[in-house]
């Protein structure tokens, strides 16, 4: 995919114009995937969830839809909960002390928070890359694409070797780390521990990858390379991305949900809708002056 | 392969006990164990100590300086016994405060010097050997300050003071002429030299946790470098720099053999700092291995019920004032 | 001011300087062969069943505290609530204020009269010191592993228990080990609970623990006092060995973090 260099103009309409054509491209990837086989789910369906660290409410009766194999981003400014709510999309949140979540959030029709279900397991469905490259400091880079295989018991000694290597080809990062296997995963760039994580996560296939502004730690090359690693990687999971960057919202994403903060401090969710529709054309004034760089 | 096929079954809980709450329940076990340590020292040291009530009031113990086992009479039971341990107690107050007394301003300025003044290549090295001292055992200072130390102190300081001071203060005076093979003083100055690095090591914590941003602000303003330290650094750094004082003070109370080794267990309350006298610690040292019967025993257990309870309070108060230091936004 | 401090700094280091010397100096003489290998009741008496008997009582202190340290280190750091936390971290901070002798008064109250003088009464005592140590040290070494790769692991799937095992203390196992030499080190160097509980002993003695040890320690204490030159001498020949072992350990096992340090 090449990259087109962006002309940066300061008329509210150029930049309009900008994201617009942007956001179309994506689009067009995803009715391309749309089209094949949806077979295999990931399909994400939150009702009414609410999160609480204490009494205190972070995310307020957020309802949205994600679809299967999509990209969905979720933007706003900061402290309007949208880390907190992907973090209770993987059962994260509720490890911290004192935090609660309501609501329903299910997977493919299976509720991620009834009783029946065990959120270590719910955790291999739903990955999660961070904001900061996280590698396991004591293992190597192959030690650490198969960890998650490894400590969960996912796969057999014989098979890991061909899933390391298969994960680090859908994460792009085969090409570069083939010859070092067996170098720690902390000797590598930035971008590249990063897209180690992504291997590692990817590893244990999961349907959903979740992704806290995975790029905000990176230089704008690797973030460029990590961008396209999203938009393909969306050909076999369903991907919901935190972003603060409008611009990689509208490069990276088939869907976009936008939040704000009401005034008890609350996020909550005002508007979502196809990228493009939401960048070129949104319902709410709100979402019209965040996007248009009034405020956030 | 997992997770590809769904339906719930692969995200069902496993009935039973999980590998967590086992694990759990392991490692918390160590944490129960030095529990039940301690309440096993608590009980023990009371309930040990219980037939010494019998014959005299914890206050007797405490104000006496009177330490006799007593004698049997015709019925075969003990009179006259009194177990009076303020001889044992003054020295103990004594030594700790003498310790205390050198350590603790020579171990601030040590530290500031660590902090503030050394190069930077000289002050990791350095820190580690003031830390080293802290390594050897105490037993091998008791030896050194006994062959080595002590006669020195003996010619040197405890001549000076003895001879300036001692017309007036009966306290600090000598015999110049058969000065003391042991003495008080020589003990504490030799707690002082071991608590030192204790005082150095947690001042230096306290005083690099004062922020930046504060040292800053104070040169910005045209302060000079001792200026800062003045009033911003110590005063910041205070409610440690008095945790670390108290920390190595607990420690002097607690110290045994050195001590034993140059106090020379002599009974009751000595007339001068420059006589041999007693530590509670070194008193149990000494006397233990003659102590039997349960009233001899209790008298032990009695001097170690206050050891404990006198290093408990001290930890109990250093921690509590960590944490208000932590709270004050000291500790970065 | 610069002179103020920097003479403090000095007098700091001055006794350690002092004290290597002279302990140095009266060593000496009495470093013979014949004083490593043979025991004290030997033609040419030695300290051999000293130095053994301190390996052993230290080796077994640590043999059985340290993994019950560890595992409390453990529950504090990955496991325990908050407040379970503060209560353990208070009853620790007790516990490593508990001086030496108390320790040793207590197993002489509790334990002597049921297992004699011994070497378990004495490694009782002193696991009563050294289990805190062992506790705090790897409760503070893994505060120090970052709680993002806990985050990673638990976001792979990984249940708590094998992220607490397989992540933290696998991260954090150098500063374990570490904090486990400096217990032993710090158990080598205690005297006056063995006074009480080892006591002491002129005979050979190869792991039996159910009667008196001899220790480097006691040897020193109870050498000091002695009649003949030979035996003071060799008090001071067993010290320098006590604190040349002592300051080793110390040196090859936190020396090197000295320049990974920040001053």
């Amino acid at each position: 995919m090449a990259t087109e260099k962006r002309k940066t103009e300061n008329t509210t309409t150029g930049a309009k114009d900008e994201l617009a054509q942007a956001a179309a491209r994506p689009a067009a990837q995803a009715a391309q995937r749309a089209s094949a086989s949806e077979g295999d789910g990931g399909r994400l369906t939150l009702e009414n969830v609410s999160a609480r660290y204490g009494a205190f409410r972070a995310v307020k009766d957020v309802t949205l839809a994600v679809r299967p194999k999509s990209v969905t981003a979720l933007i706003g400014p900061s402290g309007c909960g949208k880390s907190t709510l992907i973090r209770t999309i993987n059962r994260m949140h509720e490890t911290l002390p004192g935090a609660t979540v309501s609501g329903s959030i299910a997977l493919d029709g299976v509720d991620l928070y009834s009783s029946d279900v065990d959120p270590v397991r719910a955790r291999r469905v739903v990955g999660m890359v961070f904001q900061k490259p996280n590698p396991f400091p004591t293992m190597s880079i192959s030690e650490n694409v198969s960890s998650g295989l490894r400590l969960t018991g996912g796969a057999s000694k014989s098979d890991i070797a061909g899933i390391v290597e298969d994960s680090l080809r859908r994460a792009a990062l085969w090409d570069e780390v083939k010859d070092k296997l067996n170098q720690p995963g902390t000797s590598l760039s930035g971008g590249q521990q990063q897209r180690l994580c992504i291997a590692r996560t990817i590893a244990v296939k999961p349907r959903v990858v979740l992704m806290d502004e995975p790029c905000s730690a990176l230089d704008p090359v690797a973030t460029l390379k990590i961008e396209e690693l999203i938009r393909d990687l969306a050909a076999e999971y369903t991907i919901v991305i935190v972003t603060h960057n409008m611009q990689q919202a509208s490069r990276v994403s088939d869907e976009t949900a936008f939040f704000s903060m009401d005034d008890d401090r609350a996020g909550y969710l005002v508007e979502t809708g196809p990228t493009a529709e939401m960048f070129t054309n949104p319902k709410q004034a709100l979402t019209e002056g965040y996007i248009q760089g009034r405020f956030g | 392969m997992r997770g590809v096929d769904m339906a719930g079954l692969e995200l069902r809980r496993t009935g039973g006990l999980s590998a967590d709450s086992f694990f759990r329940r392991i490692t918390g076990t160590g944490l129960i164990i030095l529990v039940v340590a301690l309440a096993g020292l608590v009980v023990a040291f009371v309930g040990y100590s219980n037939p010494l009530w019998t014959i005299q009031s914890p206050i007797d113990f405490l104000t006496s300086s009177t330490w006799s086992a007593g004698t049997i009479n015709e019925n075969g039971e003990i009179v006259d016994a009194l177990y009076g341990a303020l001889g044992a107690i003054f020295g103990t107050v004594a030594t700790s405060l003498i310790a205390v007394l050198f350590a603790a301003p020579i171990g601030i300025l040590a530290a500031i010097f660590l902090v503030e003044f050394a190069p930077p290549r000289l002050a990791a090295p350095l820190t580690f050997i003031v830390e080293l001292i802290a390594a050897i055992p105490s037993v091998v200072f008791g030896l050194w300050a006994a062959g080595d130390l002590s006669n020195r102190l003996r010619d040197t300081i405890e001549w000076w003071i003895a001879s300036s001071f001692g017309r007036f203060i009966p306290f600090l005076s000598e015999d110049p002429e058969s000065p003391a093979a042991d003495s008080v003083f020589r003990a504490g100055f030799l707690l002082a030299i071991m608590i030192l690095p204790m005082v150095v090591a947690v001042s230096r914590e306290f005083i690099r946790s004062v922020p930046i941003s504060l040292r800053e602000g104070y040169i910005g303003m045209g302060a000079t470098k001792w200026e800062v330290i003045r009033d911003v650094i110590l005063p910041t750094a205070r409610i440690g720099l008095i945790g670390g004082v108290l920390l190595a003070l607990g420690r002097a109370i607690g110290e045994t053999i050195a001590v034993t080794m140059v106090i020379g267990n002599a009974e009751g309350v000595p007339s001068s700092l420059f006589q041999p006298g007693q530590t509670v610690a070194s008193k149990i040292a000494s006397n233990i291995g003659e102590a039997s019967g349960p009233i001899a025993i209790g008298a032990m257990a009695a001097l170690g019920l206050s050891l404990f309870l006198l290093t408990t309070v001290i930890s109990l108060i250093v921690r509590v004032l960590v944490r208000r230091f932590a709270v004050a936004g000291g500790r970065s | 001011m610069r002179v103020l401090v920097g003479v403090a700094a000095f007098l700091a280091i001055l006794p350690l300087i002092a004290l290597i010397l002279f302990v140095l100096l009266k060593a000496v003489p009495f470093l013979a062969p014949s004083f490593f290998f043979n025991n004290p009741l030997d033609q040419e008496p030695g300290i051999l069943n000293a130095i053994v008997g301190s390996l052993q009582l230290s080796g077994l202190t640590v043999l059985i505290s340290g993994p019950i340290g560890i595992a409390g280190g453990v529950y504090l750091s990955e496991f325990a609530s908050p407040r379970v936390v503060a209560i353990g971290e208070t009853a620790i901070d007790v516990m490593l204020g508990v001086p030496s002798i108390v320790a040793g008064v207590f197993a002489y109250l509790i334990l002597v009269p049921v297992l004699g003088f011994s070497g378990w009464a004495a490694v009782a005592a002193l696991s009563i010191l050294t289990l805190p140590i062992m506790m705090r040290s790897t409760q503070e070494v893994l505060r120090l592993v970052p709680q993002a790769i806990r985050e990673a692991s638990l976001a792979l799937g990984v249940p708590v228990w094998k992220t607490a095992l397989f992540v933290s203390v696998r991260t954090a196992l150098p500063g374990i080990l570490t904090g486990v030499i400096l217990a032993f080190s710090r158990a080598l160097g205690e005297t006056a609970p063995l006074l009480m509980t080892a006591r002491g002993t002129n005979a050979e003695n190869w792991l039996d623990f159910s009667t008196t040890m001899n220790a480097m320690p006691i040897v020193i204490y109870q050498y000091s006092n002695a009649a003949s030159d030979l035996l003071i001498g060799q008090a001071w020949a067993t010290a320098l060995i006590l604190m040349v072992i002592a300051l080793t350990i110390n040196v090859l096992v936190r020396g090197r973090t000295v320049n990974s340090r920040t001053a």
